[in-house]
């Protein structure tokens, strides 16, 4: 059967996803994005109190996020109470969210029995992952 | 310019770019990205990463507002996105080697011819206010590829089926190279095949846009963090200011005409399709 083919006789397309998977994807973006905004701006205001009078200029040409990128640095900058450690790890939950979004929904396809969408939404999430932990590092 | 300035200022244009990607289904990052280059001088990959934050903060502010509002459809969205991550990935691939190569300037211009090639199809469409004579494909009726909002503007609920998935899908795929070259979440491609070739209803299609753009953009943001193109100096005012604006811009769109969404679509892609053009060949 081609991807367009016809649908066989007696199909019956899959209904609306219950109103649980609607309001369980609002709640992980809300709780993603306002966890990530509300780190993001106190790690912020805690660095500009760090460096008073710094220019923008300096703040370009430098990025402390490279120093954070593995879980050890990450980890001991945050133990420590950098300011960068905690900018880096906020623009983490923000990245993670749209993750955390697409399990969400293969998990109800998948309770649901819809193999397609299943099997489309895990494939999305290993493409993701792949993409953030592997493919992202080699390319560079 | 004084840092805390910088940030002030940079969080304030995030508003804007929140505010217009949360009606448009750009995502933001299509505002945030000539506004860095051309007024902070800063330099195209880093602009390109913040855009990255800019959509990621939009796609999360306004689909917790549309999905809830049930505008988002999940179904068809979380489909397309088979498409639009792959695409992300070689996208974002192709930056790094093209900034490299010190092909700034041309993905600039790039970007700018971008965007410009979206204008007529919108155009033919200026007036319309819900698709007619929508014709399902097989794969559309098989997958369940349909859905329904209440429609506030028009005062009644308002019953939709997607159409071309096959079209669509190559479109989005397209859209995943753009999003992950440019940073701008190619919300802009993601409404053209939702609107254009699904034949959605605007307001579902722009809506459906934002939920997408988030899982694009973190597609191509791990490729873009191990370059150190995201800078949360920069990032992080962008993703404050830009959650302010799309959460403005998310309670006004339910209220407003499919065929207003589409009016304040088009200029905004002109617009920034000249001022890019124009940077791109060195003119301020």
């Amino acid at each position: 059967m081609t991807p367009t083919s016809p649908p066989p006789a007696g199909h019956r397309a899959p209904g609306p996803l219950p109103d649980v998977a609607y309001a369980r994807m609002t709640l992980v973006l809300r709780v993603g994005l306002l966890t990530a905004v509300a780190i993001l701006l106190v790690a912020l205001g805690a660095f500009l109190l760090e460096h008073p009078g710094e220019s923008s200029n300096a703040a370009i040409a430098t990025n402390p996020l490279v120093e954070y990128l593995s879980l050890p640095t990450l980890a001991s900058g945050l133990t420590s109470g950098a300011p960068e450690a905690y900018l880096a790890l906020g623009t983490f939950v923000l990245i993670a969210t749209p993750l955390v979004r697409v399990a969400t929904g293969s998990y109800y396809f998948a309770e649901g029995r819809e193999r397609v969408m299943t099997a489309v939404t895990l494939t999305v999430l290993v493409l993701l992952v792949l993409g953030i932990l592997v493919i992202g590092p080699l390319i560079h | 310019m004084d840092l805390g300035l910088f940030v002030l200022i940079l969080a304030l244009a995030a508003v804007v770019a929140g505010f217009i990607g949360s009606l448009t289904g750009l995502g933001g990052g299509v505002v945030m990205i000539p506004v860095l280059v051309i007024f902070f001088a800063v330099p195209f990959p880093i602009a390109v990463g913040a855009g990255s934050v800019t959509i990621l903060a939009t796609s999360a502010t306004t689909g917790a507002a549309y999905v809830h509002d049930r505008l988002t459809d999940l179904r068809i969205g979380m489909f397309l996105e088979i498409a639009t991550v792959p695409g992300a990935l070689l996208g974002a691939g192709l930056t790094v080697v093209l900034t490299h190569a010190d092909l700034d300037q041309a993905l600039l211009i790039a970007l700018g011819f971008v965007l410009l090639a979206i204008v007529p199809g919108s155009i033919a469409r200026w007036n319309e206010e819900l698709p007619s004579g929508v014709v399902p494909d097989a794969r559309s009726v098989r997958l369940g590829f349909s859905g329904s909002y209440r429609d506030a503007a028009l005062g009644r609920t308002i019953e939709y089926q997607a159409a071309d998935t096959d079209t669509a899908l190559g479109v989005m795929f397209g859209a995943g190279v753009v999003s992950g070259m440019f940073g701008i979440g190619a919300g802009i491609f993601k409404v053209l095949a939702l609107d254009r070739y699904l034949r959605l209803p605007m307001k579902v299609a722009t809506a459906t846009s934002n939920f997408m753009i988030g899982v694009t953009a973190a597609a191509g943001a791990g490729v873009l963090l191990a370059a150190g193109y995201i800078n949360p100096l920069i990032a992080a005012p962008v993703a404050v200011g830009t959650v302010v604006g799309a959460f403005s811009g998310s309670r006004i769109l339910p209220s407003l005409h499919n065929r207003t969404v589409r009016w304040i679509f088009v200029p905004v892609i002109v617009a920034l399709a000249v001022e890019t053009i124009l940077r791109g060949v060195g003119l301020p």
